[in-house]
Formats: structure tokens, sequence, C-alpha cells
């Protein structure tokens, strides 16, 4: 890949439990992989597989036992790596006694922004995230998922190349969580990287481009979600309009055929969550009239 | 600046300025007050709980404030998008460190405001009775008044009780930057408040451990070891009540308050540079 914007390179994170040289635990196992700039890359795996592990020694908040990580060619524990990357980790908990456009201006601030050029750049995220309403308010004031959309916020405030997501739709409602991942596929779109973990398996299949599937330290598999999740040996058709006659005609051309059998049929099904979105957008709409 | 700023809206926030009010109120008790003694004696009783209590507050808030501030936001992830950001571990921890001096420093200007009001009325009062006292009976030569007057105007308001309030301030910065040192590694506030204190208490004892070293020739190794231990590393808290004789009217040694001041700052560097050692490589 030659437009790197993480590369992880043979890294392994080693945690000692004592002070016995003896006692001591493999989080990370030779680690590798690339992320291309614009690429939406999520890693997942079970709890204590690695991935918090691996997102902390990208932000240069650990160092890796052996091995490297760059982010856009820096070393991830040099400063200037740290200008490129924007961070939400997961539950963030800001300073609660700032307001939201207070912790913007905080973030703003340790970016090198100052005046004018500040504060055009908070009400622009506050816009994208929608929170203008809510700008005023303090943080303790606010709902998990306001939160973690101020924390995108924050995150983008100085026009980062990569962002770093940690769970960031955990806990968030059906709603909030379709903001987030709308908020992502727009970060997509603007050609900003995203790196995300994630334990919810659905949301990653849909903004990903590629995934890496972490467990217990190493990576057991990666690349491009289309390749990962299609079965090769089967193939499926979807029809719109078709009477039973049609499908009568199907079936028994298929019969005719000794190797191929019909695995499954049926009407394709949508997903619990696009049902509760639908149902809340036309109730929504329904007061509105 | 940044962070420093951040750090006093936070304490501000915390509402920590409501010891003001508290303190405000020892003073209203304090001139409320009328001992059976001189009005120089009043005077200085109101000087000594005012500007102990300024004491306290300076090196307990230190402590309290610092050993909370970076625990809070290790445990609230906040200094994970802090750090993230391109900020240098440095500047996080003397931010931090501004922060508390900021709010310190503007309490004990606040305070001594206060202090300053009722010592000035308190005081104005005193030489209008004993003026009034001393010609009503006429009995008393020019001399004899202007050295009553004198007595009370040594422990009324004076310049000086600056340099007590700035003695007050110097203290509290090195306790605070032994605070942030304890917390770069403590795990938790708990445990740097307690040592903070211990600390504080043995800094105090600076002298007697000093003199120990020197003089004593049967300490055992250990002791010997331990004396030795508090006298590198433990700050001597004793210097700074230099400021006890400005209070009881004394006049100021300069060269002495900028020998003071000069150390507090080598405290200080030194225990920057200790915080930094162990935070640079932390890991979160």
């Amino acid at each position: 890949m030659s437009n790197c914007a993480v590369e992880v390179k043979n890294m392994t994170k080693v945690f000692s439990r004592g002070l016995k040289k003896s006692d001591y635990v493999v989080a990370v196992d030779n680690l590798s992989f690339e992320i291309g700039a614009g690429e939406v890359y999520g890693l997942i795996g079970p709890n204590g597989s690695g991935k918090s592990t691996t997102m902390k020694v990208a932000l240069g908040l650990m160092a890796p036992t052996t091995g490297s990580v760059k982010v856009f060619g820096f070393d991830s524990g040099d400063i200037r790596a740290r200008n490129e990357i924007g961070f939400l980790p997961e539950n963030p908990y800001f300073y609660k006694h700032l307001t939201g456009a207070e912790t913007l201006k905080f973030y703003g601030k340790l970016c090198g922004f100052s005046g004018g050029e500040l504060k055009d750049r908070i009400s622009e995220l506050l816009e994208l995230v929608e929170l203008e309403g809510a700008a005023k308010r303090r943080l303790g004031g606010y709902s998990k998922g306001m939160l973690q959309r101020i924390g995108l916020a924050q995150a983008l405030i100085q026009r980062p190349r990569l962002v770093i997501l940690d769970e960031p739709t955990a806990g968030v409602d059906p709603l909030g969580s379709r903001q987030i991942r709308d908020l992502i596929l727009k970060l997509k779109e603007d050609g900003i990287t995203v790196f995300l973990c994630s334990h919810l398996l659905e949301q990653v299949q849909e903004v990903c481009d590629r995934v890496g599937i972490i467990f217990e330290g190493r990576m057991r598999r990666e690349g491009p979600l289309a390749e990962l999740i299609q079965i090769n040996e089967q193939t499926s058709m979807t029809f719109a309009g078709a009477k039973p006659h049609f499908l009568a005609k199907v079936r028994d051309l298929i019969e005719a055929e000794s190797e191929v059998t019909i695995v499954d049929e049926g009407h394709p099904k949508t997903t619990l969550e696009r049902l509760f979105i639908s149902l809340s957008q036309s109730e929504q709409e329904e007061e509105e009239k | 600046m940044v962070i420093a700023s951040s750090s006093v809206t936070q304490l501000v926030r915390m509402k920590t300025f409501y010891f003001l009010l508290a303190f405000a109120a020892i003073i209203v008790v304090l001139m409320s007050l009328n001992p059976p003694t001189t009005p120089a004696g009043v005077l200085s009783t109101i000087k000594r709980i005012s500007f102990g209590t300024m004491d306290i507050f300076a090196w307990l808030f230190a402590i309290v404030s610092t050993a909370l501030l970076i625990p809070k936001d290790i445990e609230d992830r906040t200094l994970y998008t802090i750090l993230s950001k391109p900020v240098r571990r440095i500047e996080y921890l003397i931010g931090k460190l501004l922060g508390v001096l900021f709010v310190i420093a503007v309490s004990l200007a606040v305070m001594y405001g206060i202090c300053a009001l009722a010592l000035f009325s308190r005081e104005s009062l005193y030489i209008a009775e004993e003026l009034g006292a001393m010609q009503a009976g006429a009995q008393y030569s020019t001399e004899e008044v202007e050295a009553q007057i004198a007595l009370i105007q040594q422990q009324g308001l004076r310049v000086e009780l600056g340099i007590a309030v700035l003695a007050s301030f110097l203290k509290a910065a090195v306790v605070a930057s032994v605070t942030i040192f304890l917390s770069t590694f403590a795990s938790s506030s708990l445990f740097s408040i307690i040592i903070s204190v211990l600390i504080f208490i043995i800094g105090h004892a600076h002298t007697m451990a000093t003199s120990f070293w020197l003089y004593q020739t049967d300490n055992n190794l250990l002791v010997e070891l331990l004396l030795k231990c508090v006298k590198i590393f433990i700050p001597n808290y004793q210097l700074y009540s230099f400021s006890h004789g400005i209070i009881q009217g004394e006049a100021v040694a300069y060269p002495l308050v900028w020998q003071m001041t000069g150390l507090t700052g080598v405290y200080l560097v030194v225990f920057i540079f200790l915080s930094l050692l162990v935070f640079i490589d932390k890991e979160f």
C-alpha cells in the first residue's frame, strides 16, 4: 500500500503482571496491518483481544514492546503524528463543568487554534454533529448519544486526516447510533481515514471498507469486507415482481442441474434496527403533520 | 496555558472559592471579639489567626487539588483525548501545576485583602481611641503618645505583611510540585494526599533531622540512611516559617526573601523534572 495512513509492523505489546520476569501477558502478538488513506477500517475481536491496546499504541499513549506503528509516516510516539489524529475513546467523559462549545474551544486551543478561526470551526462542528441547540449546556447534562457526538466533534477539531474511534456507538440508542454511523460515512466522503473498533458487527459491516479480526492479540483474518464475508461457493439472486409460475420455472431449471441445490428460499428481510428507525421516522413525520 | 486556564475553570466550578466565604466568616468572628488585652495584642491575635488560616488553606488546597486533578483525568479518560492531541506531556504537567498555583495566588490575594481591610479598620479605631483617651487625660507626653501609636501600628496593617503571604504561596507551590510528582505514579488520589501530608509534616522536622545527622555520631546505619533521605529528598518547609516574625511585626530580611524565592524555584524545577521522568513514559 503506497498511501498509508496507519502502518502497523510486527507490533508486539507485553504487559508485566508482577515483579517476576516470567509473570507477563502478551496483549498483542506480532500484529501487522495497514490502513490506506481515506479508508474506513474496522478492527473487531472479543474483549481482551488487543484492540484497545493497538489503538493506544497508534495514539502514542503506549509504546510497542517490539515492532513499530506509524501514522502518515511518523512514529506514533512523535507529536507530529498526533497533529493528524482525532480520537474518540469509548464512553468519553469530558470535563463535565464545561459546556459543549467550551469543550470544543478547549480542544481547539490545544491544537493551536484561536480567534475567529476557532469560533468558525466550533460552529461548523456543532452543526455537523447537530448540537447547536445544546452548545451552551454543560456536558454534565448531556445524554450518552450527545456526549458521543460532542466527542466526535472534538476529535475532528483540528481537521485530522485520521480519526480513531473506540466503540463509537457503545451505549447509544439506535437513532443516536445511526447519526454516528452517518457521520462516519460523511467523514469517508470527505476523504478522512477512519480506524474503528466495535463489538457491533452489523455496524462495522455497514461502514467499513476493510476489516481485521483480532483474537488473543493475533490477526486471524484481514481484508476488504466484501471479500471476507462472501461465501464463494454459493450465489444469491433477488427478484422483484416474480410470479409463482416464474419461480416454478426457475426451480425446475435448478432441479435439472445435478450439481446445483437450493440452499435457501424466501423473502429478503430487513434488520430490526432499520425497522425501528423507519417506524420512528414515520412517527415523527406524523407528529409534525 | 490552555491546560492551566482549563484547570482554573475546573477548580472554580468545583466551587473551591467557597473557602473564601469561610475565611471571611472567621474574620467577622475575630472582629466581633473583644479579648481583655491591649489593642496591639488584639491586632496581633487577628493577624496570627488570619495568616495561619491562609497558610493552612494554601498548603491543604495545594495538596488536595493537585492530587485530584491528574488521577481524575486518567479515571475519566479525559487524559486520553488531551494527550492524543499535539500536547507534550510536560505541557500537561506544567499546565495543571500553574492552574492550581493561579487559584492559590488569587485566593491568597483575596484573603489578604479581607484581612487587610479588617486590620486597617481595627487599627484606625484603636489609634483614634488611644489618641482620644490620652489627650483627654493630658497626662502623657507627645513621645509617650507616639510610642503607644507606634506599638499599635507595628501590629497593624503593614506593607511587609505581603511578604508573609508570599511565603505561604511559595510553600504551597513546593507542596503542589511534590504532590504532582506523587500523582504521576500513585494509584489513587488518596495515596497522593496521605503521602503529601506526611512529607509536609516530615518537611517541618528538617532542622531536627539535619542536626541529628551532623552532631549525632552513634546513629545506626538505618537511622542515618533515613535522615539522609529526609535531608535530600524532602523539602525543608521549616525555612518558610520566616514569615512568623513578619506577622509579629519584625523587620523583613529581604535577602532571605530572595533566597527563599530562589530555593522555591529550585524545588519546583527538581520536582517537575522528577515528575516528567515518570510521566513521559507512563502508559495509559
